[in-house]
């Protein structure tokens, strides 16, 4: 047999192979559209379980440019407590580049008086070993406070600049 | 022509079934990929587009989803549905994501985003295989599209053309082109091949030629320019064209994917040209190579071939014992790669070597670990259904894994409304005991005492209602004076005359301080009013959450025991279709490996017949 025969031959005998897997590949789509389906309703019954409007605290990271810095982690502090060490992936901080947002902690925290404190650390101009802090008081009142870490470049400077934003 | 004819030998590797390999796709965008984000106004929606620039389309799906329900992404509402439309579309949820776009297109948006929105309608129709539809749509795009989806979309209407059987349209399209140039290669590729495949092989030979030759040095475009050349080279070859074949196939890198079937081709030409001698330096070239590859296979043959044409008949037989030889161990191999497929051994195997980052189209057979199993596993990944059967099988295992990580949340959900239950429980009872230790009511009705004496108080003027203690004992004792029997008597005048002196000085006291006291005894019942209040909002505050968490943990274990069966019931689906799936897989595989062994042992026959008549050569002029 010519291997243009047995390919030809291949595709005859698959044909109810391929009608089987065009079904299969239905069921395939309808059971990821129900995965999705419940994945959604659980992340809220998660969120409303685990961190409840009242006392949900969310700290993001986001970046600009980055011409003047290249992150490697970030550590947070919340009332002088560790809560969190995340090392960025090259993939991770390409994201955050192009718009993406990283929600670096996802917690709760009574109403009231807060200290939260970050520490950055990566490269710097002139690939430089860069750490820096930043830090932010804040009030907690009923229902979720959103904080932003916001690294930008100040060009005047050339240097890169770390910001904490308050979102209501 | 399918099987040519030389000189009584046939070489197997017909232009046909080079040029019936399917459609090449360029790694064009995902949908929705590249948004210009702008300045972020939704903390989650940033989230969002976090996952998605790692190509996470399923957290991102999720993730957007639950934002949109919550409201959370208002200020990049159409936006945020282009988005969601394009990861339905990038996730296989065609249906949805035509809802969305259709949506789109009947809400009043700008030009950029409804030059989208008809787009993504368009690929939704494309990949659907509703081609009418899809140019439908993609002529229905204005201005405004980005040029790297404007590419994408002039791209997906020729391929779409073509598929239809309008080639002439199609051609325009790619002539006209402007976008990156790999796209247009690729355009370019399927249109000429498909061109020959229909005996237009000027027009089609223009095509590839213009890939065959166009420049860069990356290693998609190096694969694209080799298929091309080879795909053109056979074309020639099917048309008797030896001449212009060849330099076509010497153009194929020696090291690339597709440089075995170039150098069989190349040995061909020269093999009909009866340049027997120049044809074995390819074949021979060949000969090291693996065996998987039926160029390599077709070379055993071809070698002996050429050496009896050269008089050679000695080397001819035994280059014909070797390929007998060669041919029998494989046939061995491969019957212990069917047996392994057949017995659910090799799936597995061939699910863990599965990687799907490597794409199949330059799939190079020289770095593949050279274990009997793993000859074979990557061989079969290379093959196109089977691509297919495994892209879904790790999507489905993907589907097992979140539903096994949420059936295992659930579990320690469960747990936590347990303990918070018994947190209650233990609380409840004392804290209602303690509130109801506090008579709050009997407090309230003092008040209520108070305010209505100092309301009567007011109304008549009573000044001796804001007496203190020490000018109440003395109010009264200077009116048990006057109430006394003896105090008109006579001789008291001076008593009586001090009595009106003392009473006249008190009256005198409390009505001029009257108001300030009425002022400040109002404002004492204020903050007492206040403090109770006060008093009862905690109370209250207190009783509606005794009452409320019970409810609240109630709804929370309502929802966990609902969503428990729905879980259960689809990982059974899924381990179901887990199941299907690799059976396809392992059918699939046995065919693939069937199929070799029956080439195989077709060449087998070949060589036999061959080298028998060379014996029978042999024995004739013996005698």
């Amino acid at each position: 047999m010519t291997a243009g025969l047995g390919i030809l031959l291949l595709c005859a005998a698959g044909a109810g192979i391929a009608e089987q897997a065009e079904s299969l590949d239905g069921q395939v789509q309808n059971l990821k559209s129900e995965v999705l389906d419940l994945n959604r309703e659980l992340f809220m019954l998660e969120e409303e379980l685990l961190f409840p409007a009242n006392t949900q605290v969310s700290v993001f990271v986001s970046m600009d440019i980055g011409e003047y810095f290249a992150l490697d982690s970030v550590q947070l502090k919340l009332d002088g407590k560790p809560v969190s060490n995340y090392l960025y992936t090259d993939r991770e901080v390409e994201a955050m580049y192009r718009g993406g947002v990283h929600r670096l902690y996802l917690g709760n925290l009574k109403t009231g008086s807060h200290q939260l404190v970050a520490i950055f650390t990566g490269k710097g101009p002139h690939g430089r070993d860069y750490r820096r802090g930043a830090t932010l008081d804040f009030e907690k009142s009923i229902g979720t406070k959103f904080v932003e870490l916001q690294i930008s470049d100040r060009q005047i400077k050339q240097q890169p600049e770390f910001l904490v934003r308050e979102w209501e | 022509m399918g099987i040519t004819a030389i000189n009584g030998f046939r070489y197997a590797s017909c232009p046909a079934a080079i040029l019936a390999a399917g459609m090449l796709f360029a790694p064009v965008a995902q949908a929705g990929e590249k948004l210009a984000t702008g300045v972020i106004r939704d903390l989650e929606y940033g989230e969002v587009l976090f996952s998605f620039y790692q190509d996470d389309y399923f957290s991102a799906l999720s993730k957007l989803l639950v934002a949109r329900d919550a409201g959370r992404v208002s200020h990049h509402e159409t936006e945020a549905e282009l988005l969601l439309g394009g990861l339905y579309l990038s996730y296989g949820q065609h249906e949805r994501a035509q809802e969305i776009f259709d949506r789109l297109l009947t809400d009043p948006v700008d030009s950029a985003i409804q030059d989208r929105a008809w787009f993504y309608l368009g690929k939704v129709q494309y990949q659907r295989g509703r081609f009418a539809d899809a140019d439908a749509a993609f002529r229905k795009v204005g201005n405004d599209l980005p040029q790297y989806l404007d590419a994408e979309r002039r791209l997906l209407m020729s391929q779409g053309l073509m598929a239809r059987g309008m080639f002439a349209p199609a051609a325009a399209i790619l002539e006209s082109w402007q976008g990156p140039d790999e796209l247009l290669a690729y355009g370019r590729y399927n249109l000429g091949v498909a061109l020959v495949r229909m005996n237009r092989l000027e027009e089609g030979a223009r095509l590839l030629d213009k890939v065959g030759r166009m420049s860069g040095d990356t290693e998609e475009i190096r694969a694209l320019r080799d298929k091309a050349n080879l795909a053109l080279g056979y074309a020639y070859l099917q048309e008797e064209l030896e001449g212009q074949a060849k330099p076509v196939l010497q153009r194929v890198s020696l090291h690339g994917p597709f440089s075995n079937k170039a150098l069989l081709g190349v040995g061909w030409v020269d093999a009909i040209q009866q340049n027997y001698r120049q044809a074995l330096v390819p074949w021979m070239e060949l000969k090291s190579r693996d065996l998987l590859d039926s160029a390599v296979q077709e070379s055993l043959l071809a070698i002996p071939y050429a050496m009896g044409r050269l008089e050679a008949h000695g080397s001819a037989a035994q280059n014909y014992l070797t390929a007998l030889d060669v041919f029998d161990t494989e046939i061995g191999r491969l019957d212990t790669a069917i047996e392994s497929a057949r017995s659910g051994t090799m799936i597995p195997a061939l699910l863990e070597a599965d990687n799907p980052q490597i794409a199949r189209w330059y799939w190079q057979l020289e770095r593949v670990p050279d274990t009997a199993q793993a000859r074979y596993l990557y061989h079969l990944i290379a093959n196109h259904e089977l691509q297919d059967g495994l892209r879904n099988y790790r999507d489905l295992m993907a589907l097992q894994q979140h539903l096994d990580r949420w059936a295992e949340k659930l579990e320690a959900f469960d747990d936590m409304v347990a303990t918070r239950w018994l947190a209650y429980r233990q609380r409840a009872l004392p804290t209602s005991t303690q509130i109801d230790a506090v008579d709050l009511d009997r407090y309230l009705a003092r008040r209520d005492r108070l305010a209505g004496e100092l309301e009567a108080i007011e109304r008549s003027r009573d000044i001796a209602g804001l007496a203190n203690a020490r000018e109440r004992t003395l109010w009264q004792q200077l009116q048990a004076l006057e109430d006394h029997p003896a105090w008109q008597a006579d001789g008291l005048d001076d008593a009586r005359q001090t009595w009106r002196v003392l009473k006249g000085f008190l009256s005198w006291k409390l009505d001029r301080e009257y108001k300030y006291r009425m002022w400040q005894q109002k404002r004492s019942l204020d903050g007492l009013n206040e403090a109770l209040a006060q008093a009862v909002r905690r109370r209250d505050s207190v009783d509606v959450r005794l009452d409320s968490v019970p409810r609240e943990l109630e709804a929370f274990s309502d929802r966990i025991a609902a969503v428990l069966p729905r879980i259960e019931r689809m990982r059974a689906e899924v381990a179901a279709a887990l199941m299907r799936q690799q059976n396809g897989i392992q059918v699939l595989a046995v065919r693939e490996l069937e199929a070799q062994k029956e080439r195989l042992a077709t060449y087998r026959i070949q060589a036999r017949f061959a080298l028998a008549t060379i014996y029978d050569r042999a024995t004739a002029s013996t005698d």
